[in-house]
């Protein structure tokens, strides 16, 4: 019957009902959004990595961000290649670079050159122009969601990198860099061409392990093998790369916050719509109480009222990001929402809604039975 | 000394009260098994930084089955022996006594239990709970008490139906008149058949002929569960459903 009771009468007050979900449904939305849009920005960092087929990443040691690469020798890519369990090794080219813009302006772009016989390091795919538009001479891929950037190339459109001509001849959708600077995606030796850079160098050394490879141990053989380098599995650099920016420029801070915020929000709203629940109904709980309802039971019944309205805002707010993220997810503001995100932050919110019926609870404390005969 | 009114027959008659005096009450009372005995309550309230006497040394005893009114001026003190008599309160001193229990020094939590299983009320306003209807606010107690929600709810309709409520058995409390609240308010009283019935001016909020169909159901539910009631009320025109009416004024019996 308590349950009965609470649920009838949560649901007899509709208009407090429908505040109180929209305090968690604004939380759980809140939350999933800014988490999403969070998690979808800082993917960005690793985007490269992701997407580069390659197993093991090796760089300059210390490396840690992809975008920043400091050149290491070419020719260690054989050292790399000799290591058991690694399948094929490829350099690949991360510099920086200038294009040109038909109003004569120029946009600052990073340049990737990847091999031209691999697929490593080939982080795009076409989705405008031939899918072999890399093996024409001065070929470069640009990206559709760099169109404003870049004064919408067109395919076969001239430009120019670094002063050196090149030709649009196809175009990616969703490789977005962290940077404000377009990746443009070009052959390995056109990125030495276009930057004049030594071609005895190179940005990294990606590597593919035969299968059942642990790449952990592959990376402390190269390591070892080649000490002023740092070898990571693909994984490993992505986080490295994605914590690069979180704790250099407080990006994980401004949105934690942001998103706390929001829970605070929330948090507020619902006690105080739980609390002005329970205010317009002392009168009813003292009389519970005067003819036998415990404060124990008293408070299952508020705990159980707070539950359900967790539960129906937590399972509408998560429908409303479920819409949101498929309406206005896009590559360019990415909303990303893990599992795992849902998951922590139906927790979190139903932890919270629990610790907010402790408000009205030091309220119910203080009803006392006599006053049902006062009303 | 204790004046009470004594009517000539209860529940139907219109004839005004008799006054007894008290030596002859306890006489009559000792007779019977009391169901209720309090002895030298005493309570006071602290307003305004002062001590307030509401309450001073009552003594009063209740028999089984009898219906006894309260009756005196506002602040004489009714509401608080109700109260006390209901272990709603605690009384500053004296002692009390349910079904020959000492109850006075209870915890909360025992109060609570014997106001559960014991003690049946009847509230001015009907306090009703506003999200339930007739048939699942009269089943509270007996659902405070373990039984499933679907026998209770049985056992709730038939009540119902029998103080002419059946149309009425799935009608929410700001659907019914304020008569109808209070049989419902009565049924959820009685339904679990308690040893004590404690109305607190159940006809206030009623008309007249409302108040009259409460109290000749109150007094016809009582009698058969042969439960003690102790009614507190302003009304005259109910007097005569009372055994016996205690007038109070300042704190105690006039």
């Amino acid at each position: 019957m308590r349950w009965n009771l609470a649920y009838r009468t949560l649901f007899h007050d509709r208009g407090k009902l429908i505040a109180g979900l929209i305090g968690v449904i604004f939380s759980v939305v809140l939350v999933n959004i800014q988490g999403g849009l969070f998690f979808g920005l800082i993917n960005k960092a690793s985007l490269l990595v992701d997407r580069s087929n390659a197993d093991i990443w090796v760089g300059h040691r210390g490396m840690h961000n992809v975008d920043f690469a400091h050149p290491i020798p070419e020719r260690w890519r054989y050292v790399v290649a000799g290591i058991e369990g690694v399948h094929d090794v490829e350099p690949l080219r991360v510099e920086f670079g200038e294009m040109s813009l038909p109003n004569g302006s120029f946009e600052n772009v990073t340049l990737v050159g990847v091999g031209e016989t691999t697929n490593l390091g080939r982080a795009y795919s076409i989705v405008d122009g031939p899918a072999d538009a890399l093996d024409r001479h001065d070929a470069v891929i640009v990206d559709q969601c760099d169109d404003d950037k870049l004064k919408t190339p067109r395919i076969g459109e001239l430009r120019e990198v670094n002063g050196r001509r090149v030709r649009v001849a196809g175009k990616s959708n969703g490789i977005l860099s962290f940077l404000v600077t377009p990746y443009v995606f070009t052959n390995y030796d056109s990125v030495i061409d276009l930057t004049g850079s030594d071609p005895s160098e190179t940005s990294y050394l990606l590597a593919r392990l035969k299968p059942g490879v642990d790449g952990v141990a592959v990376c402390r053989a190269i390591e070892q093998r080649l000490p002023d380098v740092s070898a990571m599995t693909a994984d490993q650099y992505a986080s490295v790369s994605i914590n690069f920016w979180m704790t250099r420029t407080g990006l994980g801070l401004s949105f934690g916050a942001a998103t706390m915020l929001g829970l605070l929000v929330g948090l507020v709203m619902v006690g105080q719509t739980l609390y002005a629940m329970v205010l317009d109904r002392i009168s009813e709980y003292a009389t519970l109480r005067a003819i036998g309802l415990s404060e124990r039971e008293l408070l299952s019944i508020l705990t159980f009222q707070s539950a359900m309205v967790a539960i129906l805002g937590i399972v509408i707010g998560m429908g409303i990001t479920i819409f949101l993220q498929m309406l206005l997810s896009t590559p360019r503001a990415t909303i990303e929402i893990p599992f795992l995100l849902y998951l922590g932050c139906a927790g979190l919110i139903f932890a919270i809604c629990l610790f907010a019926s402790g408000l009205p609870y030091l309220r119910v404390r203080r009803i006392d039975p006599h006053t049902a005969l006062q009303s | 000394m204790t004046s009470t009114h004594q009517p000539s027959e209860f529940a139907t008659s219109s004839v005004p009260p008799v006054w007894v005096d008290e030596q002859q009450m306890q006489n009559d009372q000792r007779q019977t098994t009391f169901a209720l005995q309090a002895s030298g309550i005493a309570k006071s309230y602290v307003i305004g930084g002062q001590s307030r006497p509401v309450l001073d040394g009552i003594d009063f005893q209740l028999g089984t089955g009898e219906c006894v009114f309260l009756t005196g001026p506002s602040g004489s003190g009714k509401s608080t022996l109700l109260s006390i008599l209901g272990l709603l309160l605690t009384p500053d001193a004296g002692e009390l006594r349910l079904c020959e229990r000492r109850v006075d020094g209870l915890g909360e939590v025992e109060r609570t239990l014997i106001r559960r299983e014991r003690i049946g009320f009847v509230f001015q306003r009907f306090q009703l709970i506003d999200g339930l209807d007739a048939t699942d606010n009269v089943a509270i107690p007996l659902t405070l008490d373990g039984m499933n929600l679907a026998e209770s709810r049985q056992l709730a309709n038939e009540l119902l139906c029998r103080i002419g409520l059946e149309d009425h058995r799935h009608a929410l409390p700001s659907s019914m008149s304020p008569g109808q609240c209070q049989r419902v308010a009565l049924a959820r009283a009685v339904i679990r058949q308690p040893e004590l019935i404690l109305a607190d001016e159940p006809t206030a909020a009623l008309d007249s002929q409302s108040g009259q169909s409460v109290m000749e159901l109150l007094r016809e539910l009582t009698t058969e569960f042969l439960t003690s009631t102790v009614v507190v009320t302003h009304d005259p025109r109910i007097y005569h459903y009372a055994d016996r009416i205690c007038e109070m004024e300042n704190g105690r019996f006039k």
